[in-house]
């Protein structure tokens, strides 16, 4: 059996850096904070890692690490607290593909930002990938049917979100376009 | 839960469904699946909603990641897996080579060769190339050196004037290869900020800096200057051609 210990620190760092980072500046907005927490989570898989007796669950470890610190760091455990079994799915606006297809990577990140704290963290597990539903519910530590929820309701305001960034990116072209035929 | 779905709550369902995961195989998803599967415009909406988030993940993932974060975690690697490592019963193999090295001669005293200036140059402007986090932020140059001191990390600095013309930003106290490393940051004319890192000479035998004389050096689009003072040696790290540190140490 692959004990967890022998998962070479350096292979696990070039597998999770990026996701890791990319999933703390989701939460914190901020590219020096995301960089710490990305540092933080790895520093204490140094010091803990070996605890963990499953080697299948050192991806689910990594992000609730990550994650725990951001709460612990921000102290803002409270806003996730739940006070309902939030479980209805919303049907999302429409967007057609070929729209998203052409909108720039940073306007997708930057509706992934304007979402509120507690779809945010979501929809980022949902968008990287790597993470099947109850693994988010397991590194959120809420229940998978709000996890589902969340998701639901978070893709939705994305859409809002994109449909409003795009627009106020082509007004601007617009507006340069005839700034500069003006002048 | 209702027998039947009207197409708007059809759509509500699928847009969580993901292929593959068993936790979206339940009654109501499968409901929803059957009927996207015999309604050809909820067929079309599905697949378009999972073209929209294909489109998504991949712009999502493809954003960049600071070019300094890999480095930044190999420095700390090297360290925390050293020392994890020692907690995990590493302590008496380490002791037995040592303790070979010593009876045949080869034991130079540090647990791996002393680093060159090149190797210490390129870790400590790795950890900069993304703005580091200062444990103290103030424009007081005294109350960093007083913190740094206080801290056990090089204190008395001999501040090149060109750089004590500066606003400091903060100050932080680092190790490298188990020697405290002073680093105060200064705010730059641009806005950018400029790096002095000091440590004890003793501390790092193979630098072999000259004193007085700063040694610079590219790294990639940052720029280093390094020399040594009568206790200290240290490197000012920025970013931007040699001009843009020359002027601190008043030879253009």
């Amino acid at each position: 059996m692959v004990h967890v210990a022998d998962v070479e620190f350096e292979r696990l760092v070039e597998d999770f850096y990026m996701p890791l980072y990319r999933f703390g500046l989701s939460l914190s907005r901020k590219e020096s904070e995301a960089a710490d927490l990305t540092q933080h989570t790895f520093l204490t898989w140094a010091v803990k890692g070996h605890q963990l007796r499953d080697p299948a669950k050192v991806k689910t470890w990594l992000f609730t690490t990550l994650y725990r610190q951001f709460l612990a760091e921000k102290r803002r455990a409270a806003h996730f607290v739940e006070t309902e079994e939030e479980t209805e799915f919303v049907e999302p606006p429409h967007f057609s593909p070929s729209v998203a297809n052409a909108i720039d990577a940073n306007i997708v990140q930057k509706a992934l930002l304007n979402l509120e704290d507690r779809y945010r963290a979501p929809v980022t597990l949902f968008y990287m990938q790597q993470h099947s539903y109850r693994e988010i519910a397991e590194i959120l530590e809420i229940p998978l049917g709000t996890v589902m929820s969340r998701i639901s309701r978070g893709k939705a305001e994305m859409r809002r979100s994109l449909d409003d960034l795009t627009t106020i990116e082509a007004r601007k072209i617009v507006s340069l376009t005839n700034e500069g035929q003006n002048g | 839960m209702k027998d039947k779905m009207d197409k708007s709550e059809i759509r509500a369902v699928l847009s969580v469904y993901r292929p593959g995961d068993p936790e979206t195989e339940d009654p109501r998803l499968q409901q929803a699946k059957a009927a996207a599967a015999a309604d050809p415009e909820l067929a079309q909406w599905w697949a378009e909603h999972q073209e929209f988030d294909r489109i998504i993940s991949s712009k999502l993932q493809s954003g960049e990641v600071p070019a300094g974060l890999r480095s930044r975690l190999s420095a700390w690697e090297k360290r925390t897996v050293q020392r994890s490592n020692w907690n995990r019963g590493f302590l008496l193999a380490a002791a037995s080579i040592i303790a070979l090295a010593v009876l045949f001669g080869s034991w130079r005293g540090p647990f791996q060769p002393a680093p060159s200036l090149a190797e210490y140059r390129d870790e400590l402007v790795s950890f900069v190339k993304l703005d580091p986090p200062l444990e103290l932020r103030s424009s007081e140059i005294v109350r960093l050196t007083e913190f740094l001191q206080k801290n056990g990390a090089p204190s008395q600095l001999d501040i090149p004037r060109g750089l004590r013309r500066l606003d400091p930003a903060g100050c932080r106290t680092l190790r490298f290869r188990g020697q405290d490393v002073a680093l105060i940051c200064f705010k730059r004319e641009d806005g950018e900020l400029v790096h002095l890192f000091a440590v004890k000479r003793g501390a790092l035998p193979r630098l072999g800096l000259k004193r007085e004389t700063p040694e610079f050096a590219a790294q990639g689009d940052w720029m280093t200057a390094a020399w040594g003072g009568d206790d200290y040696a240290y490197l000012v790290a920025g970013k931007g051609d040699r001009a843009s540190l020359e002027k601190y140490f008043g030879t253009s």
